[in-house]
């Protein structure tokens, strides 16, 4: 197995390199690049991420339809927004769909995403099939999801025993069940993914060590492999929320937020009012908000899981 | 150190010469109407697309001002047009739907009223039927001509269906309800609907408040009395809708179907369902999707009328026609005025009626025995001709920012969120221009 070997190697070599000539030359060849090496990373964020958001702050508080010149408005977009059913509603919705999101699919993955990882023979040909959905894209997947459930041509029409009467996008829990499938379909394979290189890092010596001990292999699932995933699973949450809170193709292609508001989440919201109804100001103070409520959400698995005070998953070995 | 220094400062040069390339090629899109001896035109991109690119190589074959056309493809056209309107690089002629696709744009003072056009050449509006021609009307000022074919909505059936259950074709209200009655015992859905798009379900809304209430109920909501969605009539017509729905007329899984995705048509002609409310594209729909059933089993009609209703059983309701409009800052407002006689002209209708739009001008009668499927053509003309009063589609007929509390409040009362009180309300809450 390769992962028993590469960290002895390394190992081996590490002695050498720390070790060497101390001097000023060999720390200015090893040490940190220089700055200008993170320009164009800088620029790029620069003019497409920081610029583009202060704009949006400055328009949230201001009212234009994309004719003339935007009007200042003061706080009026958020008033209205605190006050707007619909807005509280959607931002509910967004959250109710990341929890659904992240409950099914992180067991999903974990386990997909470790099996995946295994020497056994079909593994690449399965796993090469599985990861199939996340090469579609996501307006492809809902078209397709669409089509498979017309109630009238597609699978619900043959399991009225577990369909009813099909109708899945036209009632709140069917329309919110089948965002929750069609994302844990697309995405699953995406986590899986981090999840199986991650379980191919963990030192097989722990398992030798554990087998010889006498744990069996479910033993060795949840004493070795699921504390090894920490960072990974923590990094496959925080991408499935802050993901999770932006979701919007799915919702435009399935359900258009309907029926009535029902899947009107708030990234799709922002859509609606600023590029269906021309309001940019309040468009754009949702999409304000939205940041705000990722990056708080963000910060708060960080903290809670305690990602940002680990320097890596080995540690105690 | 020296190298480094260098290096970074050629990294530095390096990424602003690809920024600025980059900013470069965003600014010289869409070249600038200022050109003294040109002027653009800018339509829906489409497979209409070829009728306009003849009329336009038309009317460049004789004229010294030269027009050009832009076209926008597909679904962001009303986003791009709102974007580009009120900049150097807009167009001087536009396509529009008329009602409140245009209307933001009147009361930003952006468009030329046509009216001292049609003074000097009254064939500008006498030679387009008049029902079709109020739709690009706002506060009594004409803002566009149409441009290209008329799409009223109709009552399409499955006429095997019909016939098997016994059915006629509903010339009223009465005979509908008593029609999705026997249809239902068949085990038929009477009515099939494509929920999933909204915008079929506001059909039913819009001819039933036709039918009950008048045309007029509409346009006075439109001009901003609210009281009228409080109005006996729109109580009444609240309340038929709804009798119509809880008879189980549509089934009970409509708002997991659409139309747009070909669902409801294939509920029509699979004869899973009886009748259909759709515009007039449902036919080439239909054409396209199951060509022996548009041949032989699809049949066609008009809404029923309402007894004791205030609206005449021939109005109509849907897309009346898509209109050119003239921007109010252009220098070629006489070429413009010359362009825009060809939309009457032989050639166009011609043209039109050869890619299936049915033109809306007072010579298209003259070519319709030569079009393919005379008769349903003919139809419809008849219909557009006669009708006293087309009303736009509610989703244009307001502003932009209504169509989706529309869309919202026509669902909600169809799948029992809201009652009429609750619908009156959401109604009240548009806005109005």
């Amino acid at each position: 197995m390769v992962s028993l070997t590469a960290p002895v190697a390394k190992d081996g070599h590490r002695p050498a390199r720390t070790s060497g000539p101390a001097g000023p030359a060999a720390r200015r060849r090893t040490g940190r690049p220089g700055i200008g090496w993170a320009l164009p990373a800088v620029v790029f964020f620069a003019l497409f991420a920081v610029v583009p958001l202060v704009l949006v702050a400055v328009l949230s508080f201001t009212t234009w339809s994309g004719l003339g010149s935007p009007e200042f408005a003061g706080f009026d977009n958020w008033v209205t927004l605190f006050h707007d059913p619909v807005m509280i509603k959607s931002l509910w919705l967004s959250v109710l769909l990341t929890v659904l999101g992240v409950v099914v699919q992180t067991p999903l993955s974990i386990l997909l995403g470790v099996w995946a990882a295994g020497p056994q023979r079909n593994r690449a040909v399965l796993s090469a099939v599985f990861f199939v959905p996340l090469l579609l894209s996501a307006t492809a997947v809902s078209v397709l999801w669409r089509a498979l459930l017309d109630p009238n041509f597609g699978v619900p029409s043959q399991a009225a025993w577990l369909f009813g009467d099909g109708n899945l996008l036209g009632s709140r829990t069917g329309a919110i069940s089948v965002l929750v499938l069609v994302s844990a379909w697309q995405f699953t394979p995406l986590h899986a993914l981090i999840y199986q290189g991650a379980t191919r890092a963990i030192p097989a010596v722990l398992y030798q060590a554990a087998e010889i001990d006498g744990a069996g292999r479910v033993r060795q699932f949840f004493h070795i492999t699921l504390p090894q995933l920490r960072n990974s699973i923590i990094t496959s949450v925080i991408l499935m929320v802050v993901g999770g809170l932006t979701t919007f193709d799915t919702v435009l292609i399935l359900t258009q937020g309907g029926p009535g508001t029902d899947t009107t989440i708030s990234a799709y919201y922002m859509y609606q009012k600023a590029f269906k109804g021309f309001e940019f100001g309040a468009g754009a103070a949702i999409a304000l908000l939205l940041v705000l409520v990722a990056t708080a959400v963000s910060l708060v698995v960080v903290r809670v899981s305690g990602y940002d005070r680990m320097a890596g998953t080995k540690e105690g070995m | 150190m020296k190298t480094r220094a260098r290096f970074r400062r050629a990294v530095a040069g390096g990424a602003a010469l690809v920024l600025s390339l980059g900013l470069a090629a965003c600014g010289s899109g869409g070249s600038s109407s200022g050109d003294s001896d040109e002027f653009h035109v800018l339509v829906y991109g489409d497979a209409t697309n070829r009728v306009e690119e003849r009329i336009v190589a038309t009317f460049n074959k004789t004229s010294e001002v030269k027009a050009v056309l832009d076209t926008v493809p597909g679904a962001d056209y009303q986003q791009k047009l709102q974007t580009v309107i009120n900049t150097p690089q807009a167009p001087d002629v536009f396509f529009n739907w008329g009602g409140g696709s245009i209307s933001p744009f009147v009361e930003a003072d952006l468009l030329l009223p046509l009216d001292d056009m049609i003074k000097n050449e009254p064939g500008l509006k006498s030679n387009f039927l008049p029902s079709v021609f109020e739709t690009a009307q706002v506060d009594g000022k004409t803002y566009g001509v149409p441009m290209r074919g008329t799409q009223p909505v109709l009552l399409f059936h499955n006429k095997k269906v019909l016939a098997d259950a016994g059915v006629e074709p509903p010339r009223t209200w009465d005979d509908l309800l008593a029609a999705v009655k026997t249809l239902k015992a068949e085990g038929v859905t009477p009515i099939a609907l494509g929920g999933g798009d909204r915008w079929t379900t506001m059909m039913w809304f819009e001819y039933l408040y036709d039918r009950v209430a008048g045309p007029e109920l509409f346009k006075s909501a439109l001009a901003g009395d609210k009281e009228v969605w409080e109005s006996a009539d729109s109580r009444k017509a609240l309340d038929m809708l709804k009798e119509l729905i809880d008879a189980g007329a549509f089934g009970t899984n409509y708002d997991s179907v659409k139309f747009t995705d070909g669902g409801s048509p294939a509920l029509l002609s699979s004869g899973k369902a009886a009748f259909e409310l759709m515009g007039s594209w449902a036919y080439s729909t239909q054409q396209d999707a199951d060509p022996d059933f548009a041949k032989n089993d699809l049949g066609y009609g008009a809404f029923p009328s309402v007894e004791g209703g205030k609206g005449d059983a021939a109005n109509l309701v849907g897309n009346t026609n898509n209109f050119y409009s003239v921007r109010k800052s252009t220098e070629h407002a006489d070429a413009i005025a010359e362009f825009l006689q060809l939309m009457y002209s032989d050639e166009f209708v011609e043209s039109q009626l050869a890619i299936g739009n049915l033109p809306t001008t007072t010579n298209t009668a003259k070519f319709l025995d030569a079009a393919d499927n005379p008769e349903y053509l003919k139809y419809q003309y008849d219909l557009v001709d006669k009708a006293p009063a087309f009303q736009l589609s509610w989703d244009q007929a307001y502003p932009p920012k209504n169509m989706t509390p529309i869309y919202v409040a026509v669902q909600q009362f169809f799948n029992g969120q809201l009652d009429a009180d609750g619908f009156i309300k959401a109604m009240q809450a548009l806005t109005t221009a």
